[in-house]
């Protein structure tokens, strides 16, 4: 079953295109990677598809519902975690996932029990009671996540999750999202190669707006002739007239 | 409904949580209500200027507490805005109606109990100076005063929407001043006469500082309650639903 499809979607800010015409399916379950350098297009390209954004041209479509028209359905089934950590900065860990929660609708007792599954999946009982402002960049990142989570989605958004973390952050929130992997689709925007590898069932290289390329890693491999994501991606890269300005 | 009960009850611990919302919405009141009483005690009598004494000073006090309400809704609004919170709340199934609710009904409690503290320290001030004040027309006072404190909400929220946390408390000093000045708080407008009176009379600051001293004399002519209570009113509607569009436009405009 698709989950997420994109046809011809396309963005313009006025001269500039940030997404050209792009078309991708992603499987239910499926952890799809959007890679590409600063400025590809990944975070357009996922804020089209999570509702935040309207494309110039083409559409998309969540569990069948278009994000155009039907953005209440599609608001409703989808998760996101965006590149900035957005979090209520004086409310702790368990306020921020309770309100979450309540904007979902759930009563008190759903409430409860997801908040708990939340702080359990993502190990934050030592800091559940801690206000965000006071967290560390990881666990800010990790409320993030818990926080797009909580509401039960169906596909889930994570923009650029591990940006800024240090190694050991973004070993353990690997951790985190491997969990979820076959629980839920995830459709994740990194640019670091390494993540990409690790994590994704299929990644799609994005570069000056366009997909590039999009396969699994030994797809991606055998397409450039490399080893590697990072051989395969500086291949496809070059070959596409991509730079890193 | 429980939408706009979720965001309510977040808006009221970030402010409550911040200690800057204790020092300008309660303090700086209290501060201004205590230094004018001084004030007061250093005028003559034979002067006959009966501005600050604490029966007249409790009502403009309590406005001027409302103009802080303001700029605290403007900086909520604005910091929302230009993080990235509001980004993950628009992919919520949150509405435009359910944000602007859920940002104004916080404040007007916010605002009531501003009031009330207010008028309790105005009445131990009373009981100090001997001056009485009539504690059932303080309580129509804390009512007549909501659809002052709508206004002044709605303004903040217009312009944390259109301004960013940089700008928008700028802005807010440049209406706490209007309202201050212009709304017979600190000088008997109506008093003055020529341009200044009817400057004071465009604006909407110097009926809600009438319609608190009226009720607290428990003087309900049309002329001292009633007309400036409309006036307001009308104004709140106006100031509400245009900060409430203007939030839809610019929510569209960032989902563009």
């Amino acid at each position: 079953m698709i989950a997420v499809e994109a046809k011809n979607l396309t963005k313009k800010y006025k001269t500039k295109t940030a997404v050209d015409s792009i078309s991708l399916s992603v499987e239910a379950g499926e952890l799809f990677a959007l890679l590409g350098v600063n400025g590809a297009g990944k975070t357009t390209t996922i804020r089209m598809l999570s509702c935040l954004s309207v494309p110039t041209a083409g559409e998309a479509f969540v569990n069948g519902h278009s994000c155009l028209s039907e953005s209440e359905h599609v608001k409703a089934e989808i998760g996101i975690s965006p590149q900035d950590t957005a979090v209520a900065e004086n409310l702790t860990v368990r306020e921020n996932l309770e309100f979450i929660a309540k904007v979902y609708g759930f009563d008190r007792a759903k409430t409860i029990s997801r908040t708990a599954e939340m702080i359990e999946l993502f190990n934050m009982s030592e800091v559940e009671n801690t206000r965000a402002k006071t967290l560390s960049g990881g666990w800010k990142r990790k409320l993030s996540i818990a926080m797009a989570l909580i509401s039960e989605p169906k596909v889930l958004f994570l923009d650029e999750p591990t940006l800024g973390l240090d190694v050991l952050a973004r070993r353990e929130l690997w951790k985190a999202i491997e969990a979820l992997k076959g629980k839920i689709t995830i459709i994740l925007t990194t640019h670091y190669m390494e993540e990409a590898e690790q994590l994704s069932d299929r990644i799609a290289i994005m570069i000056g707006g366009k997909i590039a390329a999009l396969g699994t890693l030994s797809e991606l491999e055998q397409l450039s002739g490399q080893t590697g994501l990072e051989g395969a991606f500086v291949a496809i890269a070059e070959r596409n007239g991509g730079s890193h300005a | 409904m429980h939408k706009i009960t979720a965001f309510t009850s977040r808006n009221i611990k970030e402010i409550l949580r911040d200690p800057l919302s204790y020092i300008f919405c309660l303090g700086f009141p209290l501060v201004m209500l205590i230094v004018m009483t001084l004030v007061n005690a250093s005028i003559p009598e034979q002067a006959g200027m009966t501005i600050f004494r604490i029966d007249r000073l409790s009502g403009g006090i309590a406005v001027f507490g409302q103009t802080f309400i303001m700029l605290f809704t403007a900086l909520s609004v604005s910091k929302d805005r230009s993080g990235a919170f509001l980004v993950r709340m628009y992919a919520t199934p949150m509405t435009s109606s359910d944000f602007t609710a859920g940002y104004i009904l916080p404040m007007l409690a916010i605002s009531v109990v501003q009031c009330v503290v207010t008028y309790v320290a105005s009445f131990i001030i009373s009981l100090i100076t001997g001056v009485e004040l009539n504690l059932l027309g303080m309580l129509v006072s804390v009512i007549a005063l909501i659809p002052s404190a709508v206004m002044f909400v709605g303004f903040g929220l217009l312009f944390g929407t259109l301004f960013n946390d940089k700008a928008a408390p700028g802005l807010c000093s440049i209406i706490i001043s209007l309202g201050s000045f212009l709304g017979g708080i600190w000088f008997d407008a109506e008093a003055t006469g020529g341009v200044l009176e009817k400057l004071c009379k465009c604006l909407p600051f110097i009926y809600c500082t009438k319609a608190a001293r009226a009720a607290i004399a428990m003087d309900f002519t049309f002329d001292n309650f009633w007309l400036p209570v409309i006036v307001v009113s009308a104004c709140a509607a106006v100031v509400a639903a245009v900060s409430s569009v203007v939030f839809r436009v610019k929510m569209k405009a960032d989902l563009a």
